[in-house]
């Protein structure tokens, strides 16, 4: 692969362009990163196996229920986790529902367009009539406010679609540190090809949802509706939390007269892959949430490589933050690599072009992200 | 009894000058910290056995000298000089409490810490003007090598400058002392109230004016202050803190003293003066803190404004206004000394103390969130939020001074009011915003800050909202001494104070 | 029973200040592992404890003669510091809306904060607030209350200075806090001069005072104009308004509480002071015209905004101008009145502002657009909102405007036109916040909008109803008027400014995208109402020149002319100056050592000779 003749760019970011097609990675190979990454994304696999489970189970199980107190029980509510749910100290699913709701909020994809189609509509109605069957405040209030609980049932849609999406994910991350563990993964280029291998081994998985109501189920996404894993998941998943985000409260102000906000949502960059990590673990920050999450599993090899820093435990959030997107450019990798038009060492000068232009786009979009950042030192 | 309180840190700065057996810096380090321990013990012995009911000085002692000379080795406490010897014990503590462990010259230092300490306490305790005048110079010593041995760059300059500026102060205090001596035919230098008595108008002021030059250095009132911001930029952080805490103090002390006390009628004469005086002194250190961009020079601009709200009230000589001054020393010394402290960490951690380049030091994972809490609580306490002790002793000085100087206590308040703004400035800029501590902007992993950093702080910051919530615990101790001084004061109010005539002629029948 | 309640009745805002002390492990980051919401039930239990223990001595006042409880502070020389509680069902009544709106607020920020993990610190100075604003309900000591307003001054800088790292919040926080600081100042002033004129400083004593005093008209109207700078800014008055406008990049649940009886409680204050206002006509004149100025200008203003919350808070500003002009006028049950009704229906409308927000991420009035249909509670919040506050019959601001109608509008015709030109004004701003927000098309960034979670929804819900039975309530607590005694005309012109208002607004041409008016002159203005008058240059070249002129000029002269003297003369005749300025050098040093002990030793010399 790597003598194969390729078209040159005149891009900024030629040097990683170059670096794909030359079957390289955006993260720079060294056994450090490879620790980083592999290390964060254990931790991320085992709360994102939390996060997941309990989509699923708000989807499934708190269907259209408006008071949902025990959502993050997952249905075993007993005195201890009360008490300890209580004392803030669990996972903090608030999380992953302000993941599902910045994925809703953007929308894109197949997913987004069956949610206006007649067919969802039908489904959903169908749904929400038995949901509601003899509750006539709600079913009145509907009635003035129509839209009110189809919009409830796309949001359950969302909290299904990303517990899928991260059922997948997770499996990816935890086989990758099992491999790890094991010796058989030693290098990022591994790790890309790890997490792509993933990605479209699962990539024609089918999205479905359904929820069950008065013991009988009701399909919300049938199978009919023709939306998969790679399409109608993972790719909006990557634009929006990956690239657009939305802005933090405790960054940028919503403040209408300042216009930091842009109008056209194509333009957001608040994603995982350009917040900038110092202020993780402050006011407003909610990524700080995830990062508090996974304090609690690192890995042991990579804990002592935080403990040898400056500031040791103090600064975990933000060298777990650092670390984490370090990761998160490798499934990004993952993702460039996987959806290239053409096979990276492909020889004719038409298909070369297509890619070219296929990378520029990505590179584009990387400009202002910490791609740059991520190249220099590991943890400090 | 009192004279223990001399004996510990004398004692221990020559076992530790002298005492060959230390292994390490830290060593000397906590034999110093249990002398200064120890001496803030016997204060607080003292302090249970002092009766606030007694006006006059207690636990004299009196040993003869040099009569000769009209020297004599004479101590006392009153109300006036407690508070204020527990501040310095207090923060005697604190200083060598939070002075860095791999300190050079350790025994050296430490030692001259002690002997400081040793100066401070002699000078409040001292009830022979010619005692004071020696323990006044005794203290510059040790704060003059402190400053040239430890200090920053341009310790030497700083150093030498503090020098001169309290040399001249000496010289005008002692030419005062030997004037009113010598003037009054007095046989010895014994702390007499009515000294002055006999003395004329003119030869009272004149001699009020050199004290007032001595002390106006030591507090210092501008435009002699420039000492100060130098002597504090280079100081390292322990010094600061007794300087600003303690040793600006002696001046005021002094003033009251010395000036209140053995001069009422030219005090009386010069007092509306002197008010003005507090506003120029307050306005200009105001302003001026406002366009300093480090932050150490900008406390200690800060320092010259609040001590003016001092001579401000010292001037009205009220009971009320020298309850009052008396307050606003105490809350000024842990206010400033916390201020101190703070900046102090904030500088070993950046390297830096430059507002133009800090910024968001409240970063909870990399910055100083705790530090940064306790200067908002410490700068909110200098600008005088209600609830902690700058608040009430500002509010006392102003409802004191009102009364004699309506107008220049007004002019003081727009001070207050510029407090906010520069140390408003202060925290937003340092403290808000993205985190950055290089000039370059390239983000710097600082060293974390331990919780022997924050202690200090914490105990200041608790004392400042504890005598916030309850000033009485101050003004209870102070008040009998007060108003007696504020007796023989009387005279500048006697228009507004029917009974002030009254407590003119009650004065003479004074036991001397 | 009764009287235990009473005596124990200073522990309710007590709870509050509990509350925020409880927080500092989580705030000071000494829990890490666990997470930080138990501080933000602790504070919300306190706050039901102060709610509780509120509500029973509100009921054991009731047609009770106030009780006042005297704490001894400070006692020095010949000043002593009392601190008088008045305990009635008036305050009582006040000090139960204080707890329960910021209970309220408090529940609706464990849903829009869940994800902001400085949860701790936001429900400590919550708790702060809650603390400070009950406590100066019950306040019976100008000392107290202007202690208490300080520390209000204090946590609302810490709110609006809450998410720190964000740079808008950097000069909001600062502007709020010194604003307000110039106010507190002003009012210093007058604290201390009534202290000293009047001798004590709790109210009873200073009405006394007030009766009989003889004040030349100068001090007089220096020291009612000294005491209203306080109350002008805390309730955002001209000029004094900038920085409830910057305030709103603080959270919203802050402004919730901010917007209704955080700037109420300056408002408060000042019909406290009113007895002591009687003697300068000059200060009671300059509330009413700085009422009036502030109650058109910021109707105006709020009109040309495009951000939804300044839209709001503008509104705010306004209506805390009628409340000027009422105590302006002496009538302060209209001003009690209508604190009362506005505070309920503006935290409302904040509610379902924060509902929007948090659901649609903008604050942009043209990127919002089709709401209605999805989120029921967030629209009826701020339908039954804005009617309460438009004086929409028989809803609660009605009721305050027609009292206030009545009293002027034979005496005061201008008055009552400024009442119903503000209504007219703020019918057309609501009605233009409606059309943009609710009605129409959806836009992007409004097409994905599920209602807000029942963290925020059952707040906003129980906040409807309260403020749809608030007229029955004021009925119970005899604060209406008689229907048959209303004064038609009156009424009637009320109800007229409010339909067309609304009309005005239903009609006007909304321009969901930026387009300006084609006219220059239309564009001019609405610039110039956007942007607030401009007043924030004409600070920028008055007030902020000022001071940052002086501070250099003086910066200077310290440098170069008294420093400088000190180094070019003093000292180069000592040393030479070079050597002192830039160098270390031991040799100077001991010789300076030698002159100080020199000079001692001559001293002690001297006096042996004398002696």
């Amino acid at each position: 692969m790597p003598n194969t003749p390729q078209l040159k760019s005149k891009h900024p970011y030629a040097e990683y362009i170059e670096r794909i097609q030359q079957g390289k990675t955006l993260l720079p190979d060294t056994p450090e990163n490879v620790l980083e990454v592999v290390g964060v994304l254990k931790s991320y696999g085992v709360v994102m196996d939390a996060y997941y489970k309990n989509l699923i189970y708000i989807a499934e199980g708190q269907f259209l229920e408006l008071f949902p107190f025990f959502k993050y029980f997952d249905g075993k509510v007993t005195i201890a986790k009360l008490m300890r749910h209580l004392w803030h100290d669990r996972i903090n699913f608030e999380y992953a529902e302000y993941c599902m709701k910045v994925m809703q909020w953007h929308g894109g994809g197949g997913l987004d367009e069956y949610l206006e189609s007649e067919t969802f509509r039908k489904c959903a109605q169908k749904a929400i009539d038995a949901k509601t069957r003899g509750n006539f405040f709600i079913r009145g209030l509907n009635k003035a406010f129509p839209e009110f609980l189809l919009e409830q049932v796309r949001q359950s849609v969302y909290y299904s679609v990303l517990g899928q999406f991260w059922d997948v994910m997770c499996e990816i991350f935890l086989t990758l540190s099992d491999l790890y563990d094991q010796g058989k993964i030693t290098t990022i280029p591994q790790i890309v090809e790890h997490v792509k291998a993933g990605l479209v081994r699962a990539a024609s998985k089918p999205i479905v949802y359904a929820v069950e109501i008065g013991g009988q189920r009701y399909n919300i996404i049938p199978k009919s509706a023709k939306l998969t894993f790679l399409a109608d998941a993972a790719i909006p998943y990557v634009e929006t939390i990956f690239f657009r985000g939305t802005p933090f409260l405790g960054t940028v102000s919503y403040n209408a007269q300042a216009q930091q906000i842009p109008f056209d949502q194509g333009r957001f960059a608040y994603g995982a892959l350009y917040a900038d990590p110092l202020p993780i673990g402050g006011a407003g920050i909610p990524p700080t949430l995830l990062m508090q999450d996974m304090r609690h599993y690192i890995p042991d090899y990579l804990h002592q490589v935080y403990q040898q820093t400056i500031r040791k435990e103090d600064d975990l959030l933000i060298k777990l933050c650092e670390s984490f997107q370090k990761s998160m450019f490798c499934v990004t990798n993952a993702t460039i690599v996987g959806l290239m038009p053409h096979p990276i060492d492909t020889r004719d000068p038409k298909e070369q072009k297509i890619n070219l232009v296929y990378l520029q786009g990505w590179m584009d979009r990387l400009r202002s992200s910490q791609l740059e950042s991520v190249q220099i030192g590991s943890a400090s | 009894m009192l004279s223990i309180l001399l004996w510990i840190p004398l004692i221990g700065a020559i076992a530790i000058a002298l005492w060959p057996n230390f292994q390490s810096g830290r060593q000397v380090k906590q034999f110093s910290l249990v002398v200064s321990v120890l001496a803030l013990v016997w204060t607080a012995v003292i302090g249970s056995q002092f009766d606030i009911a007694i006006a006059g000085s207690q636990f004299q002692e009196t040993i003869p000298w040099l009569d000769s000379l009209g020297l004599r080795y004479q101590v006392g406490i009153d109300g006036l000089s407690f508070p204020l010897v527990a501040l310095n014990s207090l923060l005697t503590c604190i200083a060598i409490y939070s002075t860095d462990d791999d300190l050079e010259r350790p025994r050296f230092y430490y030692s001259l810490m002690l002997l400081l300490n040793f100066g401070v306490v002699g000078a409040f305790l001292a009830e022979n003007m010619l005692l004071f005048f020696l323990f006044f110079e005794i203290e510059l010593i040790p704060l003059y090598l402190l400053i040239g041995i430890w200090g920053g760059a341009r310790r030497g300059y700083a150093a030498t400058k503090f020098l001169i500026y309290t040399a001249v102060s000496g010289i005008a205090i002692l030419g005062s002392f030997l004037g009113l001596v010598w003037l009054s035919g007095a046989d010895s230098f014994v702390y007499q109230p009515d000294l002055a008595h006999s003395l004329s108008l003119t030869q009272q002021v004149v001699l009020l004016g050199g004290l007032l030059l001595g002390f106006g250095i030591k507090i210092p009132l501008v435009p002699l202050h420039t000492w100060l911001p130098d002597a504090h930029v280079e100081a390292s952080t322990p010094v600061s803190v007794l300087l600003a805490g303690v040793l600006l103090k002696l001046g005021t002390y002094g003033l009251l003293r010395f000036g209140v006390g053995l001069f009422p009628e030219a005090w009386a004469v010069l007092a509306p003066w002197l008010a003005s005086w507090a506003v120029v002194s307050v306005l200009y250190g105001a302003f001026t803190a406002i366009a300093q961009t480090d932050m150490k020079k900008m406390v200690a601009f800060s320092s010259v404004g609040h001590m003016g709200f001092i001579l401000l009230a010292a001037a009205a000589a009220t009971p009320l206004s020298l309850v009052a001054v008396e307050l606003q020393m105490v809350s000024h010394g842990l206010i400033s000394a916390l201020l101190f402290l703070l900046v102090g960490v904030v500088y070993k951690k950046t390297g830096t103390r430059d507002l133009t380049i800090l910024r968001g030091l409240l970063n909870p994972e990399r910055g100083l969130p705790v530090i940064g809490s306790l200067m908002v609580l410490g700068v909110m306490a200098s600008a005088g939020i209600p609830g902690m002790v700058g608040f009430i002793s500002e509010f006392l000085v102003f409802r004191a001074s009102f009364t004699a100087f309506p107008v220049q206590t007004l002019l003081c308040m727009v001070g207050t009011g510029l407090t906010a703004v520069y140390f408003l400035l202060l925290v937003n800029q340092a403290f808000f915003g993205r985190l950055t501590t290089r000039a370059d902007g390239k983000v710097v992993t600082l060293p974390p800050v331990a919780w022997s950093d924050r202690y200090p702080g914490i105990l200041l910051a608790l004392l400042v909202v504890l005598f916030g919530l309850q000033p009485s615990w101050i003004t209870g101790w102070t008040e009998a001494s007060i108003t007696q001084l504020a007796k023989t004061a009387a005279t500048p109010v006697a228009v507004l104070a029917p009974n002030a005539a009254a407590a003119v002629l009650g004065q003479s029948s004074i036991p001397s | 029973m009764n009287d235990i309640l009473v005596q124990t009745s200073w522990w309710v805002p007590c709870y509050g200040l509990l509350g925020a002390l409880l927080t500092l492990p989580w705030s000071m980051g000494l829990v890490k592992r666990s997470g930080p919401r138990p501080a933000a039930y602790f504070n919300i239990l306190m706050t039901v404890a102060s709610l509780i223990h509120g509500t029973l001595v509100f009921r054991a006042t009731w047609h009770q003669e106030p009780v006042q409880l005297v704490f001894h502070w400070l006692k020095v020389a010949d000043f002593d510091l009392t601190f008088l509680v008045e305990i009635s069902s008036t305050t009582t009544g006040v000090m139960e809306l204080v707890t329960s709106l910021s209970f309220v607020a408090q529940i609706f920020a464990l849903g829009y904060m869940e994800k902001d993990f400085a949860l701790a610190r936001f429900f400590g100075l919550m708790g702060f607030f809650e603390a400070a604003m009950s406590g100066l309900a019950i306040s019976n000591s100008l000392f107290l209350s202007y202690a208490l307003l300080e520390m209000l001054t204090l946590s609302t800088y810490l709110l609006v200075g809450f998410w720190y790292a964000q740079p808008l919040v950097v000069t909001a926080a600062r502007d709020a806090f010194l604003t307000k600081r110039v106010g507190d100042i002003l009012l210093l002033m007058g604290v201390v001069t009534l202290s000293v004129l009047a001798g004590s400083l709790n109210f009873p004593d200073l009405y006394d005072w007030a009766e009989t005093a003889t004040l030349t008209p100068l001090v007089a109207t220096l020291l009612g104009l000294a005491l209203i700078a306080g109350p002008s800014g805390k309730c955002a008055q001209f000029p004094f308004h900038l920085w409830l406008d910057e305030a709103m990049e603080g959270p919203n649940p802050a402004s919730i509480l901010r917007n209704s009886v955080v700037v109420s409680s300056g408002a408060y204050f000042l019909i406290k002071l009113q007895p002591i206002l009687n003697l300068s006509p000059v200060a009671l004149t300059t509330l009413i015209v700085i009422g009036s100025i502030t109650a058109i200008g910021e109707s105006l203003v709020a009109i040309a905004q495009i951000d939804i919350k300044r839209a709001l808070s503008h509104s705010t500003s306004a209506y805390l101008g009628l409340v000027f002009i009422a105590v302006g006028m002496q009538w302060t049950n209209v001003a009690f009145l209508l604190l009362f009704t506005h505070a309920i229906a503006k935290a409302l409308i904040f509610m379902s502002v924060g509902g929007l927000i948090i659901t649609t991420n903008t604050q942009d009035l043209t990127e919002y657009g089709g709401l209605w249909s999805r989120m029921p509670a967030t629209t009826s919040s701020f339908v039954v909102g804005a009617s309460a506050l438009v004086g929409l019959f028989p809803l609660g601001c009605f009721w305050a405007f027609e009292r206030g109608l009545d009293i002027y509008w034979y005496d005061q015709p201008l008055l009552a036109a400024i009442v119903l030109t503000v209504n007219l004004l703020t019918a057309i701003n609501l009605t233009r916040i409606f059309r943009l927000v609710f009605l129409g098309a959806s836009q992007p960034k409004t097409r994905r909008a599920p209602e807000v979670p029942w963290p925020m929804a059952v707040p906003m819900v129980s906040m409807i109803i309260v403020t749809l039975l608030s007229p029955l309530m004021m009925m119970r607590l005899s604060l209406l008027p008689n229907l048959a005694s209303l004064n038609r005309s009156a009424a009637a012109a009320l109800v007229l400014s409010g339909i067309i208002g609304c009309s005005i607004g239903a009609t006007l041409s909304l321009n969901r995208s930026m387009a300006r008016p084609i006219q220059k002159q239309l564009r001019v203005l609405q610039d110039i109402l956007a942007y607030d008058f401009y007043i924030d240059r004409l600070y920028r070249v008055t007030v902020v020149f000022v001071v940052a002129s002086l501070s250099k000029i003086t910066a200077w002269i310290d440098r170069y002319i008294v420093d400088g003297l000190v180094n070019a003369i003093g000292l180069a005749s000592v040393l030479s100056g070079e050597s002192l300025k830039y160098s270390a050098s031991g040799q100077s040093q001991f010789y300076m050592l030698t002159i100080l002990i020199g000079v001692g030793i001559l001293g002690l010399l001297f006096t042996w000779t004398l002696c």
